[in-house]
């Protein structure tokens, strides 16, 4: 574990170093995200012109789920985004070697060695904006309640990165220079409304055969409403059934990989 | 709400990414990428302008794609609208589509040709196109704006890329509407290739060609 650690604290070193280089995009980028952020919160401010509730939540409500989707979309941005974005590059050159022959776990390595320093400064940006929107809240809550809620945003971030995996693995087989990143981008946005606004076959999709949904809205669910014993079993299950199934992939991935490039 | 019924909104929603598409034409990157590589030399040679090369080659992808709106459209209303089409309206749409996109393709070239000073642009042509599509009515339509921000926004070009011409084709508004749209879009093109002839001129002072 403390190998681990201090790995990662190289990662962390040689990213900094790395975006330091260009200064420029670095600036660019954190602009960039913060316009994204904007625009999410003028979309719900839009909507909730017309009508004073939306999905059975109020607008501080929603403000506060609002608040912690960015929360989780910063620390994927800055954790996990940019490595999931050239692991098939790097199935598809053949370079995944380099990392197979590694005395580390080639997952840790793949998935950790860059750190987004930009989307770093855009994560404080999103936990000022987590910090306002609990403010505002009028319920009462205890610090139990916030602990278990940043403790289900941190969960669904794990999801959101398995998940995000599962669309990239399939390179493996595909041998396709971007896997199905594209596909997952297009319906990513799924993630960043109120999971009740779903119904039918759309709530099935984004709750369990793809659910982005749980990734931000459920975690909002147990801070805003009664606790829901269902929800709870649900989540996990759901957690613990990708992750296995995204473990099983990249052993299978791996096992089938051939090291030539295409 | 805001005069859109749950059967409009859908269309809406349909036709949106395949018109962004159609605006987007190439990828980011159609000028900066082979500046960044250096191999944007070769234009400077070639027996014909770099720039009208440039447009020639991203609008073939945006005629691409209005061919895809077309069949998209034609799909819709064979299997799953209960109105009738209107060919006039789809075929003017895209037409302003196509225009659209022109002007896009301008302010594309804006940023792109920001490169000849700057590392890497990718993350301001990202932030053009959240831009975009928010303030043009890509993500919520414009109708649902407050007053005073359609207003406002009536200034700028956005409303012009994605609210014109998704807005014609569903003819929700009339053909004046949409030839007093275009001429204001005209006026910010020609603005916008104006900009795009200055940084041009100023910018291949300092293109040095090695790439980085």
């Amino acid at each position: 574990m403390m190998r681990y650690l201090i790995l990662y604290k190289y990662f962390l070193r040689f990213s900094f170093s790395k975006a330091m280089e260009f200064r420029i995009d670095f600036f660019f980028r954190f602009l960039m995200d913060i316009i994204y952020y904007v625009v999410n919160i003028l979309f719900f401010q839009v909507i909730y012109l017309h009508t004073p509730i939306l999905a059975g939540w109020s607008q501080d409500q929603m403000i506060l789920f609002i608040a912690g989707y960015l929360l989780c979309d910063g620390l994927n941005m800055t954790i996990f985004s940019n490595n999931i974005w050239w692991f098939p590059q790097l199935i598809n050159r053949g370079d995944l070697d380099y990392y197979l022959i590694r005395p580390v776990s080639p997952l840790f390595f793949l998935s950790l060695r860059e750190f987004a320093a930009n989307s770093l400064m855009n994560l404080l940006v999103a936990v000022g904006f987590f910090i306002y929107a609990l403010m505002q809240y009028q319920s009462p809550f205890t610090a139990l309640d916030f602990i278990f809620y940043l403790f289900m945003l941190f969960c669904g971030v794990i999801l959101q990165y398995c998940i995000q995996m599962l669309f990239v693995l399939p390179s493996f087989w595909i041998q396709n220079k971007r896997g199905l990143i594209d596909f997952f981008y297009a319906i990513a946005l799924a993630g960043e409304r109120p999971d009740r606004i779903y119904k039918g076959f759309v709530r099935v999709l984004f709750t369990f055969i793809i659910p982005l949904s749980l990734v931000a809205s459920y975690p909002a669910r147990f801070f805003i409403e009664p606790f829901n014993p269902w929800l709870l079993i649900h989540f996990f299950g759901i957690f613990i059934i990708f992750w296995v199934i995204m473990l099983t992939v990249w052993k299978k991935g791996v096992s089938s990989y051939s090291s030539a490039s295409s | 709400m805001q005069g859109f019924s749950l059967e409009m909104m859908t269309l809406y929603y349909l036709l949106v990414p395949i018109g962004l598409r159609i605006l987007a034409g190439q990828n980011i990157g159609f000028l900066s990428q082979e500046i960044y590589d250096g191999t944007f030399t070769r234009y400077l040679i070639y027996p014909v302008n770099v720039f009208v090369y440039k447009s020639i080659t991203y609008l073939t992808h945006s005629f691409f794609y209005c061919i895809q709106f077309f069949f998209i459209y034609l799909i819709y209303h064979l299997f799953f609208s209960q109105g009738s089409m209107d060919p006039q309206s789809l075929f003017l749409g895209i037409g302003v589509f196509f225009i659209a996109s022109i002007s896009y393709m301008s302010i594309s070239m804006i940023v792109e040709l920001i490169s000849l000073w700057a590392d890497y642009i990718w993350a301001l042509m990202v932030m053009l196109r959240f831009f975009v599509t928010f303030f043009g009515g890509g993500i919520i339509p414009m109708d649902f704006f407050p007053e005073w921000a359609q207003t406002l926004l009536s200034y700028t070009p956005f409303p012009y890329l994605i609210s014109l011409p998704v807005k014609t084709t569903m003819k929700l508004i009339s053909v004046s509407e949409t030839i007093n749209g275009l001429m204001i879009l005209s006026i910010w093109s020609i603005f916008f290739f104006g900009i795009v002839h200055l940084m041009w001129r100023k910018g291949q002072k300092s293109y040095a060609g090695v790439g980085i």
